[in-house]
């Protein structure tokens, strides 16, 4: 602030906003910045914790490697050559190094870099949680709707019936189910294997139908319930549903336009919270329908001791979730009025 | 706001003549007062509504009646659980399908209580409106007020969505929302409480009704806001010929602003009178009871108030005749016989075996304690 001759006026300045929002003029900016600033301790905790508990178990890489029938002497060589001879700690910061200057390094076991297969294997991961994600959700939210609408009715009770028996079976138990209906006994679905987009869309999906539905019927169910509670709830208890209906607008009208509205939020909230456990569903299912994912690296980079791609896929992990939570509360900047970031 | 459409309503500078205006748009050219004179628009007869909940009969309402005149006001008063807000709930189809509703509800000639689903609907915000308690609940957060106004006034008219936005904008002028056309923009959480009333009747008046149902529409509000929607709501009585429904547990406010008042306790009519009729020679102990009860600046300084010992009845264990009895200080045993809601007096209906005044019981007319 320089001083000028002109009469001292006040600063119309908000009192509430801080100088750190001065510098970044947009409050969405601001909850972006923020949030993955938070990131970074987020991630360091889980790759810390990650190599900690590969640590205690037994065996390293070079074990794994050798197999149960080579001389001691035969892995200590390798464990040499691998870096596995170092203590914990610098191998722990050897990697760090590495990963933040964007080199996650080369698997201990195939030798390639990590990036690699990486961008082999997300596409793979990122299309079996985009096609479940997307069909739980568009199939929850009419389902939910015509349970709704009438509580105790027939549509309510049958989407009560399917919703608790989805929720009832883990996902490898629907798996094996779908596989044995629709690959061994009608056989109209591959029962495993992955076809790439290049060889045609059709070949492609048909491969993904079942292992999507695998991971996306439990969600369905299980967005299906809560939507459709939370509808019932707005429609019962919220005083603004009496008014809409007092002005005269229709029960369907009601529930779509007024109660979805406000229930979306709740939606969201828990579409955000259940996205750890969509992606946590796809290392059984990939390992089940032998698809080339993320899940399955994760999964034999375990057995063989394979601490670097563990730790690439842990961070691909972690990465999601906080960017998924960073998606939600924007979204309810979005759809609610009343929240407006920046301020407090 | 300057369309070359006539105003459906008036604009605040408008000429008010004798006191009504008759919407000269939307479709539907009526005069103020549709029922001939005389006739009342609303007849509510016997009304009772009982709730089932977890297999206890809960008895809300319990033969229920009285008459609005076209144009006039009538105040329902009654402390809460009394069953004033579930009756009129009851007259506009408001209540869960499994609520079971006997008697009957004459509107304009029309039984209510036997309309479909579908015509109750069209009724609905268009000849009977209502405004509800608590304005920060009442409207939907997430829309724009305009919006909230513009899809009752569709429901309502042949109107485009144009011209809707464009009477939505009258009315709120109407209810004298200040800075309307900015405020039409605006969400619910950035107005004051008295500016999302004005709102809600803004958006009740919609459908040009001919019956408001303003169910404790002050109650949340602070006493300065409350006199000014009160005087809104009267004005808009006159100018537009509605009658108005006011259900208050405020007696004082009742006094003020109704034509007549219809007292009731534990799901029933206890009095009903003209206001006049029914504060010059208050007759029911209840009634009484609650005046007693009304901080009065003529009051002696830390003098108690008459406090009426007891509780509401349990609406689901009604105790046997009048259902003030266990409370009331003129009770004797003839009151576990059930009195006769009757007109005692002309225009004076009550019910009670020994009213206040008749020399039988403790309350006396002028409300010493024997």
């Amino acid at each position: 602030m320089t001083a000028t001759a002109t009469p001292r006026v006040p600063v119309s300045r908000d009192p509430r906003v801080s100088p750190l929002s001065r510098l970044t003029a947009s409050p969405v900016l601001r909850l972006v910045v923020k949030r993955l600033l938070m990131a970074i301790p987020i991630m360091l905790g889980v790759t810390v914790l990650t190599f900690w508990v590969l640590s205690l178990i037994p065996g390293n890489a070079a074990q794994q490697l050798l197999g149960p029938e080579a001389t001691p002497e035969d892995i200590a060589l390798l464990e040499q050559q691998l870096g596995l001879d170092k203590p914990g700690v610098v191998r722990y910061f050897d990697w760090l190094q590495g990963a933040v200057t964007g080199d996650l390094g080369n698997s201990l076991v195939s030798r390639q870099p990590v990036s690699e297969i990486l961008s082999a294997r997300l596409p793979v991961t990122a299309e079996l949680v985009f096609l479940a994600f997307v069909v739980s959700l568009v199939l929850a939210v009419p389902v939910a709707l015509l349970a709704a609408h009438k509580p105790g009715g027939v549509m309510d009770r049958i989407s009560m019936m399917i919703s608790t028996l989805g929720l009832s079976v883990a996902n490898y138990v629907l798996a094996l189910l779908l596989v044995l209906v629709f690959a061994v006994s009608l056989g109209w679905l591959p029962a495993i294997g992955y076809t790439p987009l290049e060889d045609g869309l059709w070949a492609n999906l048909r491969g993904m139908i079942l292992p999507s539905a695998a991971i996306g019927f439990p969600l369905f169910c299980y967005y299906t319930r809560f939507l459709r509670g939370d509808l019932v709830d707005q429609m019962q208890q919220e005083e603004y549903v009496t008014t809409a209906r007092a002005k005269g607008v229709g029960s369907w009208a009601v529930l779509i336009k007024h109660a979805f509205r406000n229930s979306s939020f709740g939606l969201i909230t828990i579409v955000g919270l259940n996205l750890g456990a969509l992606i946590g569903g796809t290392v059984i299912i990939e390992q089940i329908f032998a698809l080339p994912g993320i899940g399955q690296m994760l999964l034999q980079a375990i057995n063989t001791r394979d601490f670097v791609v563990v730790q690439a896929a842990v961070v691909i992990f972690a990465l999601v979730a906080v960017v998924a939570n960073l998606v939600v509360d924007l979204l309810y900047a979005v759809l609610d009025p009343r929240i407006r970031y920046g301020s407090r | 706001m300057s369309s070359k459409r006539t105003a459906a309503f008036p604009a605040e500078d408008a000429t008010v003549s004798e006191g009504v205006i008759v919407p000269e748009t939307a479709g539907r050219h009526r005069p103020a007062t549709a029922a001939s004179p005389g006739e009342p628009l609303l007849v509510v007869e016997d009304l009772r509504v009982q709730f089932t909940r977890g297999g206890r009969k809960i008895n809300a309402v319990n033969g229920l009646s009285y008459e609005l005149a076209p144009g006039s006001m009538l105040a329902i008063i009654g402390e809460s659980g009394s069953g004033k807000s579930v009756s009129s709930r009851a007259l506009m189809g408001l209540l869960p399908p499994t609520a079971k509703i006997s008697g009957s509800v004459r509107f304009d000639g029309r039984d209510l209580l036997g309309l479909s689903e579908r015509e109750m609907q069209s009724l609905r915000g268009g000849d009977i409106a209502m405004v509800f308690q608590d304005p920060a609940r009442s409207l939907n957060p997430t829309m724009k007020i305009g919006a909230q106004i513009t899809e009752a006034v569709r429901l309502h008219s042949d109107l485009d969505k144009k011209g809707a936005q464009a009477r939505a904008v009258e009315l709120l002028k109407l209810v004298r929302l200040p800075a309307a056309e900015r405020r039409f923009h605006e969400y619910p959480h950035q107005l004051s409480g008295g500016m999302r009333q004005r709102v809600m009747i803004a958006i009740a008046l919609a459908g040009e009704p001919r019956l408001l149902i303003a169910d404790e529409a002050t109650t949340a509000l602070d006493v300065t806001t409350q006199a000014q929607i009160m005087e809104l709501l009267v004005e808009l009585q006159q100018r537009l010929g509605m009658a108005v429904i006011m259900i208050s547990h405020d007696l004082g406010l009742a006094a003020s602003y109704a034509q007549d008042v219809v007292v009731m306790y534990a799901g029933r009519a206890v009095e009903y009178a003209p206001t006049k009729v029914l504060f010059a020679n208050v007759r029911m102990p209840y009634t009484h009871a609650l005046l007693g009860a009304i901080p009065a600046l003529d009051r002696e300084p830390h003098s108690l108030f008459e406090v009426t010992p007891g509780q509401p009845p349990d609406l689901s264990a009604l105790p046997k005749g009048c259902p003030f009895r266990p409370r009331c200080s003129n009770a004797t045993d003839q009151c576990l016989e059930m009195p006769p809601f009757t007109e005692h007096d002309p225009e004076h209906w009550f019910a009670c075996w020994h009213p206040v005044g008749s020399g039988t019981g403790k309350h006396t007319a002028n409300g010493e304690q024997r």
